[in-house]
């Protein structure tokens, strides 16, 4: 298994063909349908998995165990009232919803989840060298969008929100690029299909011919894992990082004014967000959708299942952390950590 | 972490939840519920009335042995079963039935009938 | 206030707080500077409301003066009412009263460890500890009819007996109570979430407390020995073997400690009593209509939250001449804003639970006018007047 075909920038070739292959598979497979609807089965995954570990049920009587229950809410948000605050910054506060919505969207369309020509390959939408440093820049400005989104509201618990947010980017934005670049450096490539494909190839090797070596580098990518993981935590504003949206405390923080169409963008780019931080987990540590006897998008949709079921069991274990216990713990626990992951994964791609 | 084993023995466990209403608890036998009456005993001395907290129960047609029968507004009741407790001939007492929502305000107050029991005297009356 | 401060009002509806009251914090960054609270959004005019009812619908009254300290108001009441009539109560009776008293402290407890972990943001344990609730109020159920508002305890004894065959079911019920509890003490010490935010969190040293006058499980976190049910005995407080619990944490981590340690100890009264409860009358005959002889007593009970207090003047009728309650979360508002100064905005929510806050029970209305020292009250028709007036401007 393997791309077939070349590693150039995929989209806007000359030919007629892959211009029409390119909008279908923007619009329809393995992009913003598939996407969608795959960002509303995570939300169902989450919702379930943390119900069943609470000793609940979870969504149960929209289809099959609850599978419709996001869709349901979604579609009954979209029919609400939606009131804009007088006192709110409107053109910032009415735009930030979208690119709340569509910047992480833009992300995943840079993973490599399956090919439309080919079914035992996988592809992204649009691959070039240094993807994954574009896909983590447009995480950072997502959450830009979500301090001006805050801030615009007009609302006192809004702008704590929105200041909070700014504060725990602080905390997690370094740890999370430095042990990102582990496995780009032991691929020689920053682009994701890239890593993907060495992941695969090495995990062939080992197969052939075990060495104590492949052992080593699985240890340090798996600590590697588990600091991404939390970092992921913190930029999805779950527990014990969700400080922004702290219902408690501050009346649900940087969202308190949005309502109606607004609040089912925001919730579907919560998914949205959601989905792309389990492909990262998969495609970088994991092994994206490579595996055998099925096609790619069967695995890609179990790994990624794995994935959100382990984020929502931190999720529900923990309680909730201070801005300045976040902060104070990143600095003095992860980002050491992360950046002797760095060394040590420097380290080893010298030797191998 | 200190959860995680009770959390992940959770995932095999039965739900705590019950799903109500398809499947009911069964009340225990004390439960304060819905008033029942039996015009039989009734002597309409209206200690009932006199002793709710919330003035909920109502005498149609007056106290004493004329009484046609009682009204219990349960919008008011406190289901304290101090009318049970004082009741002399335990002519209303509370049963363990404890749906009790309607949709109107109306339909929420109970009536009880009561025939009162034919004067002594042989003077016409009304029955 | 400088530049940089600002004005969070918290209340009257907001998620923190399970009843409405008002708190206006002036916050500098994330630090809280100054509050003030304002409290009297739950004022129903009970007390006006038991002049005109006998002494027997005043006991449901009483009793709705806060859901989850009833039966504490309850006992007061009839309490206070027996000792201005001199009415003397049987045995048995005492011993169903302290049954259902403490019965409503586990269950008042664990309601307030769920509610403690919900304002830390960590749902799940909330979720399992009212889970486990259930059991008490099952229980509570199955005795008198209702999982609260028991409406147990009546002027002259109690309305409803309990049956010895019952007892070993019971027992279990009670172990498996304090199963549970042992399990979340082990949680709360060694879950380092719950550490972070609790240690430290809302200090109030002793000598503090004690100014401020503080009551309850608050002053006894900050190591005031002030159980009225070890200082003050009433029922048969002063022949059962129980601990007095308090601790010189003074911060939140103390009021858990002293709330899940206070249930484990009710427990054991829960069973002392069904091990001892003496055969006899559940009750003496009170009639509704009875008129009390006139007198006037003060009746002071611990209620869950601290020392709960019921004035009642009796002047020959068979209704109340006056009946005051003093709740004791009225006593603690001041350590609370204490508590609160010098703390986060992220604090706020658990140390204000952390006082087991019950604004219902608190909300009682006297005037003070703090430049001339006087204090007086209102009768209904200047209430009226005012309202109206109030709602024309």
């Amino acid at each position: 298994m393997g791309r077939g075909a070349a590693t150039q920038i995929r989209i806007g070739v000359v030919q007629e063909m892959s211009l029409i292959t390119t909008l279908i598979a923007a619009l329809v497979f393995p992009g913003l349908s598939f996407i969608l609807t795959y960002s509303l089965y995570a939300q169902w995954i989450k919702r379930k998995a943390a119900a069943r570990l609470q000793n609940r049920i979870g969504p149960l009587h929209t289809g099959w165990q609850g599978i419709l229950q996001p869709l349901a809410d979604f579609i009954k948000l979209l029919v609400k009232e939606d009131i804009t605050p007088a006192e709110a910054n409107k053109p910032v506060f009415n735009a930030a919803p979208l690119f709340i919505f569509a910047l992480p969207l833009a992300a995943t369309f840079l993973i490599p989840i399956q090919s439309i020509t080919n079914l035992w390959a996988w592809d992204a939408v649009a691959s070039f060298e240094g993807d994954l440093i574009m896909v983590l820049f447009l995480m950072s400005i997502t959450v830009l969008a979500i301090f001006l989104a805050g801030w615009s509201s007009g609302n006192l618990f809004g702008a704590v929100g929105a200041t909070r947010v700014a504060f725990m980017m602080l905390a997690y934005e370094i740890p999370l690029g430095l042990v990102a670049i582990g496995p780009a450096i032991l691929a020689r490539s920053l682009s994701i299909s890239r890593i993907v494909d060495w992941q695969v190839a090495s995990f062939n090797a080992f197969l052939t011919a075990p060495n104590i070596w492949g052992i080593v580098t699985a240890m340090v990518l798996f600590i590697g894992a588990v600091i991404y993981t939390v970092c992921l935590l913190a930029e999805l504003e779950m527990k014990p990082f969700d400080m922004s949206e702290a219902e408690t405390e501050i009346v649900h923080g940087w969202q308190v004014e949005y309502s109606g169409k607004k609040l089912a963008l925001l919730n579907v780019g919560h998914d949205v967000k959601m989905v792309l931080a389990a492909a990262l987990l998969t495609s970088l540590f994991l092994g994206g959708p490579a595996g055998p006897v099925l096609p790619p998008v069967v695995w890609f949709i179990v790994k990624t299942t794995f994935c959100v079921f382990i984020i929502s069991n931190l999720s529900v274990l923990f309680a909730r952390f201070r801005i300045d216990q976040l902060i104070s713990g990143a600095w003095r626990y992860l980002v050491p950590l992360a950046v002797l992951q760095v060394m040590a994964v420097v380290a080893i791609s010298g030797v191998i | 972490m200190a959860m995680e084993r009770e959390l992940l023995s959770s995932l095999f466990k039965k739900p705590a939840t019950l799903k109500y209403p398809f499947e009911k608890l069964e009340p225990p036998k004390g439960l304060r519920g819905k008033h029942e009456y039996d015009g039989d005993k009734c002597i309409g001395c209206a200690l009932c009335a006199r002793v709710c907290p919330s003035f909920a129960i109502t005498l149609k047609g007056g106290p004493g042995p004329k009484c046609t029968g009682l009204t219990v507004d349960l919008g008011k009741c406190l289901f304290c079963q101090q009318c049970e407790e004082v009741c002399p001939r335990d002519a209303i007492w509370l049963t363990t039935a404890y749906e009790l929502a309607v949709l109107k305000k109306e339909d929420g107050i109970l009536n009880f009938d009561r025939t009162p029991p034919p004067p002594p005297t042989p003077a016409k009356k009304e029955g | 206030m400088s530049d940089r401060q600002f004005v969070i009002p918290i209340g009257p509806q907001h998620p923190a707080l399970k009843e409405p009251t008002s708190f206006y914090f002036t916050v500098d960054g994330e630090v809280v500077v100054d509050v003030e609270p304002r409290i009297g959004y739950n004022h129903r005019g009970i007390e006006k409301a038991m002049e005109v009812r006998n002494y027997i619908q005043n006991l449901y009254i009483t009793e709705r003066v806060c859901g989850i300290c009833s039966n504490a108001h309850q006992t007061a009441y009839t309490g206070a009412v027996e000792e201005a009539g001199g009415i003397e109560i049987p045995e048995r009776a005492k011993y169903i009263r302290v049954l259902f008293h403490e019965l409503e402290r586990i269950h008042s407890h664990l309601l307030w460890v769920g509610v403690a972990a919900h304002e830390i943001g960590f749902d799940t344990m909330f979720y399992y500890v009212w889970r486990d609730r259930e059991l008490v109020m099952d229980l509570l159920e199955e005795i008198s009819g209702n999982r609260v508002n028991y409406a147990i305890p009546t002027v002259g004894g109690v309305r409803r007996d309990i049956s010895k065959d019952n007892f070993p079911r019971w027992h279990k019920v009670l172990d498996a109570l304090a199963e549970r509890t042992n399990y979340y003490i082990k949680v709360a010490s060694t879950e380092q979430t719950i550490l972070d935010r609790a240690i430290g969190v809302g200090y109030l040293s002793k000598e503090d407390m004690i100014r401020l006058s503080g009551v309850g499980p608050n002053a006894r976190c900050s190591g005031v020995p002030c159980d009225t049910r070890k200082t003050a005995p009433y029922l048969l407080y002063d022949e059962i073997p129980f601990e007095h619990i308090y601790v010189d944490n003074g911060d939140v981590l103390g009021q858990v400690l002293v709330r899940v340690l206070e249930t484990l100890e009710a427990v054991k009264i829960c069973k002392w009593v069904l091990d001892n409860i003496p055969e006899g009358e559940i009750a003496v005959k009170f009639n509704p209509m009875q008129k009390l002889p006139e007198g006037e007593a003060v009746y002071i009970v611990e209620a869950q939250r601290g020392e709960l207090i019921h004035y009642t003047i009796s002047d020959g009728r068979n209704m109340p001449y006056r009946h005051k309650i003093r709740a004791p979360t009225l006593g603690n508002i001041p350590s609370l804003v204490e508590r609160l100064k010098g703390g986060y905005i992220a604090d706020i929510p658990i140390t204000l639970a952390g006082i087991d806050p019950c604004f219902s029970c608190t909300d009682r209305m006297v005037f003070y006018d703090e430049g001339k020292d006087r204090s007086w009250v209102w009768d209904e028709e200047q209430l009226r007047r005012y309202g109206l007036e109030w709602y024309k401007k």
